[in-house]
């Protein structure tokens, strides 16, 4: 094992520290994903959809 | 560029707007595609070959002898010669599953992901690729690649460390490359049209940036020639790296983009949206933040400190949350069209792929737990846990991405329904069988190789034992992985016949686009130097100040946290637009938004690597220091790594006490601390190697590795004969020496000649031995045998078969460091007990014998 170069119970706490730092993000997303607008929720999930509509919408234009 | 541009503005469109017709590379995606298909066939056949070998040691090569000594004898056809052979090098299990793992890895999924990329980045950007020839070079080049790693890999051109293996000129290939794939991922969203990046843009941003990052660090090494380099980690650092890398290559690789191909596939299978968008996000960025720090979850129960086995712990199970989160958004997705799961085979597919992708996450963190580790790792569990997530998962989400995107890249419909029901059919058929053989083969294996006596001292079952116990579940494995390979056949026959029967479709899609739409705005300094950034940096900073300061400062620190909080909360309330348009601008500029995902996985990767390689050094181990191996040793160890052997057989005995009772006292840290690679394993095929040294004598590593089944009538093992024929390489070993001092193994300043001439030495002196012993040696090709004992030793001598065993001799030796080194004032150290949160095991070494391989 190591020399005490760095010491256990010092590094105990780095574990709870990382868990609190990525706890503290993933509460912060999930804050701004509930806050996203209704109307971007559904643009943004259309997206793949998109063409098909773009396309029927072109023919009906045409 | 093949884009129309512009075309007539429709008569009703707003004067501000412009359609424009685009042509889609759609060729890239089918080449990518066909490739993916090609290689996938590859890398399932060699798959199949890899488990029958695991049950039967002829698969090594013997085969052919037995097929042709059929063909000529039994049938009569004397104009086919009897192939006359134990087994073949370039087909051995450690030399075929490297290449089976990187074939599955880099060459089927790798192209099925950039197949399934270029075609829905195109489409959600509303944009042709960024350059044609980019997307070529990028094609060609990963080819040539793989072709490379065919050649290599059964050649025994190894870096030995799994899932990078290849040698480093590869290595460099592959960085050259994937910096051309994303330059022109890149530039394709810098010239989109649609403004917001959808989710599986992310997704894909994610594993372009970390893939990068892992491959880069994971393969930093010294070349000794052409093709052969040391890593410039060794022993703990090289395991962190190497599992940091090997987690996350599951996570980023086989992962990410298979997510952003489900995004983008699923909906559009479906005909409707993701279930939640929201989630979707959640999702995402829960991966990207968590999936870095799990990899430690590899070594538990190992020489790694237990800090960062805890952390692998605690990260593998906050997993659970956004995978399964991520699994049911999938599935939801289908709501209201449930229906088409009976008659659409792509949803069928999808829907099992992604049922796997929960199991296999439900599982992985269950593996992570350290008590279910000691029973699961080094055991065929994992193997099956592996499989349930490339086959289930990836395979069937390329399957079911295929089967969609056939009738579309060559207009016509799928040529057979029924065929890809039946593959459907077949694949979950077999891997239902391979998953399910594999866990409770692993299951029995743990549970036997745990068990000890009464009296707690003497384990119950020989290693061989517990292989033979697992044989039938093992040819099972062989079957479901054999049912799985055809289901892929009929795959193949159904592409085929519908690019046959169609043409080559390059989709043209009018858009209308707005010139006024401002995309990518959001400048460097709007996005960095604001108040959510500047906020958020002092708020960490001042909190991991409370965390590390001494007493006294940490009660400042913690006042300036709270400080900071308050005001933030406050500043938030009064400008909470401004900071909401932040983020909004933020995940629809992607360099910002990219660097950003660079910095959350870089974190991870810090925290645990930066400390491991800081403190790593000779000079701080204490208890146990590896001594410095031979040059000899140190041949037969490429040796080692060039068979494949850590396929087969670990190095590390772990802090539990059936591993010290079986194999002996448990592995420091300082044990292994001039491995460059580090050669722990990850899978016990064969038993443990880490204290090999001495426990047999050098006539019974002769023989074994002659014929393993001379000694263990139920080993598996290959035979390794042309080790006799193989010469060691004494002229390249000064340039090895060199480089293992410039990597900072303490060898003492040796001229070449004297490298050389000290490994002659000792590879006559180990011969010699041998020759008293009267061992036989094999014949030369042209069956000539030694005609005296003097060119007996000589042409051993000269063998890498000495070298070899010079090096297993040498494996667990170590020297004690004096407890007087110790600092002044420094704690005093257990008797080997690596912290306190380890079980005080005994550390005689084992009280029966191994006897098995």
């Amino acid at each position: 094992m190591f020399k005490r170069i760095i010491l256990e119970d010092w590094q105990a706490l780095v574990p709870y520290l990382c868990f609190a730092l990525i706890g503290g993000a993933f509460i912060l997303i999930v804050i701004r994903a509930l806050c996203l607008k209704k109307s971007d929720v559904e643009h943004l999930a259309h997206l793949p959809l998109l063409d098909d509509e773009e396309i029927k919408r072109v023919d009906q234009d045409s | 560029m093949t884009q129309k541009d512009p075309a007539p503005a429709s008569a009703k469109t707003a004067p501000a707007l412009k359609s424009i017709t685009i042509e889609f590379d759609d060729r890239i995606t089918r080449h990518f595609m066909v490739a993916s298909i090609t290689w996938g066939v590859v890398a399932m056949l060699v798959g199949v070959i890899a488990a029958f070998q695991l049950n039967f040691w002829e698969a090594n090569g013997h085969v052919f002898e037995i097929l042709t000594r059929f063909l000529h004898e039994t049938l009569k056809l004397s104009f086919i010669p009897i192939f006359d052979t134990d087994g073949i090098q370039y087909l051995t299990f450690g030399r075929l599953r490297p290449l089976h793992t990187n074939a599955a890895i880099f060459a089927f999924v790798g192209n099925m992901m950039f197949a399934g990329i270029y075609y829905s980045t195109q489409r959600l950007c509303s944009t042709r690729m960024f350059s044609d020839v980019l997307s070529k070079i990028h094609f060609w080049g990963w080819q040539l690649i793989i072709v490379s790693a065919a050649i290599t890999l059964p050649a025994g051109l190894t870096r030995g460390k799994e899932y990078a293996e290849l040698i480093w000129p590869i290595n460099l290939a592959v960085t050259v490359i994937w910096v051309v794939f994303a330059v022109n991922f890149f530039m394709t969203l810098k010239i989109r049209r649609e403004k917001p990046l959808y989710v599986a843009l992310w997704f894909y941003i994610a594993t372009i940036i970390t893939v990068a990052m892992l491959y880069i660090v994971n393969h930093l090494s010294i070349p000794t020639s052409l093709t052969h380099s040391y890593p410039i980690f060794g022993g703990v650092q090289d395991a962190l790296v190497q599992w940091w890398y090997g987690h996350n290559a599951v996570a980023f690789f086989l992962t990410t983009p298979i997510l952003g191909i489900m995004y983008y596939f699923l909906p559009k299978a479906a005909n409707r949206p993701v279930y939640s968008y929201r989630l979707s996000i959640v999702h995402f960025w829960s991966l990207v933040f968590i999936y870095i720090w799990a990899g430690p979850h590899h070594l538990l129960n190992t020489a790694l400190p237990n800090w960062l086995q805890m952390l692998g712990v605690f990260f593998s199970i906050m997993l659970w949350a956004p995978s399964w989160g991520g699994m049911l958004n999938g599935l939801l997705t289908l709501r209201g069209a449930w229906d088409k799961l009976r008659t659409d085979p792509v949803i069928k597919f999808f829907v099992v792929a992604i049922t796997f992708y929960g199991m296999a996450t439900f599982e992985g963190p269950l593996l992570s737990l350290r008590s279910v580790s000691s029973l699961a790792h080094y055991t065929d569990w994992i193997v099956g846990h592996v499989h349930s997530g490339t086959l289930g998962w990836n395979g069937f989400m390329a399957a079911g991405m295929f089967y969609w995107l056939a009738p579309k890249l060559w207009g016509r419909p799928l040529w057979s329904k029924n065929l890809a029901n039946m593959h459907f059919w077949i694949g979950l058929v077999g891997i239902l069988l391979y998953v399910a053989s594999l866990w409770f083969a692993g299951i029995i294996q743990g549970l036997m190789l745990n068990e000890l006596d009464a009296t707690g001292t003497r384990f119950v079952h020989d290693f061989v034992n517990t292989v033979d116990k697992i044989e039938l579940l093992m040819l099972t494995r062989a079957i479901g992985g054999t049912f799985y390979l055809l289901g892929f056949l009929l795959l193949v026959v159904n592409i085929w016949k519908t690019a046959r029967s169609g043409e080559p479709v390059n989709e043209t899609r009018v858009v209308v686009a707005d010139p006024a739409m401002e995309i990518d705005r959001m400048t460097w300094s709007a996005a960095f130097r604001n108040d959510p950034i500047a906020y958020t940096f002092w708020g960490l900073f001042f909190m991991i100040l409370w965390f590390f300061s001494p007493p006294g400062y940490s009660h400042m620190a913690l006042i300036c946290t709270l400080a900071f909080s308050f005001f933030a909360v406050k500043k938030f309330k009064a400008d909470t637009k401004t900071w909401s348009d932040w983020y909004d601008e933020f995940s629809e500029n992607y360099l910002p938004f990219s660097v950003l995902v660079l910095v959350a996985v870089l974190i991870g990767g810090m925290v645990q690597i930066i400390p491991t390689i800081t403190v790593n050094r000779a000079m701080n181990v204490e208890d146990r220091l590896q001594t410095l191996y031979t040059p000899l040793e140190l041949a037969g160890r490429d040796i080692y790594i060039s068979e494949g052997c850590y396929n087969c057989h670990s190095q590390m005995i772990r802090t539990l006490v059936p591993d010290v009772v079986r194999y002996g006292d448990y592995s420091r840290l300082g044990e292994s601390i001039y491995d460059h690679p580090f050669q722990w394993g990850s899978k016990r095929t064969g038993p443990d190697l880490a204290r090999e040294s001495g426990k047999r004598g050098d006539s019974w590593h002769y023989l074994h590795l002659l014929n393993p089944r001379g000694i263990e009538g139920a080993s598996r093992m290959p035979n390794y004969h042309w080790l006799v024929e193989n010469k060691t390489d004494f002229k390249g070993l000064p340039a090895k020496i060199a480089v293992q001092q410039r990597i900072g193994v303490p060898y003492p300043i040796m001229a070449p000649a004297e490298i050389e001439q000290g490994a002659r030495e000792q590879a006559l002196k180990i011969a010699e031995g041998l020759v008293k012993e009267q061992v036989r040696i094999p014949a030369d090709a042209d069956g000539k045998e030694p005609e005296s004992e003097t060119e007996a030793r000589n042409k051993l001598a000269g063998s890498e078969m000495i070298a070899l065993i010079a090096y297993l001799q040498k494996l667990g030796t170590f020297e004690e460091v004096e407890k007087d080194e110790l600092e002044p004032g420094m704690p005093p150290v257990g008797p080997g007990v690596p912290d306190k949160f380890r079980p005080d095991v005994p550390i005689e070494t084992a009280t029966a014998t191994e006897t098995s391989e």
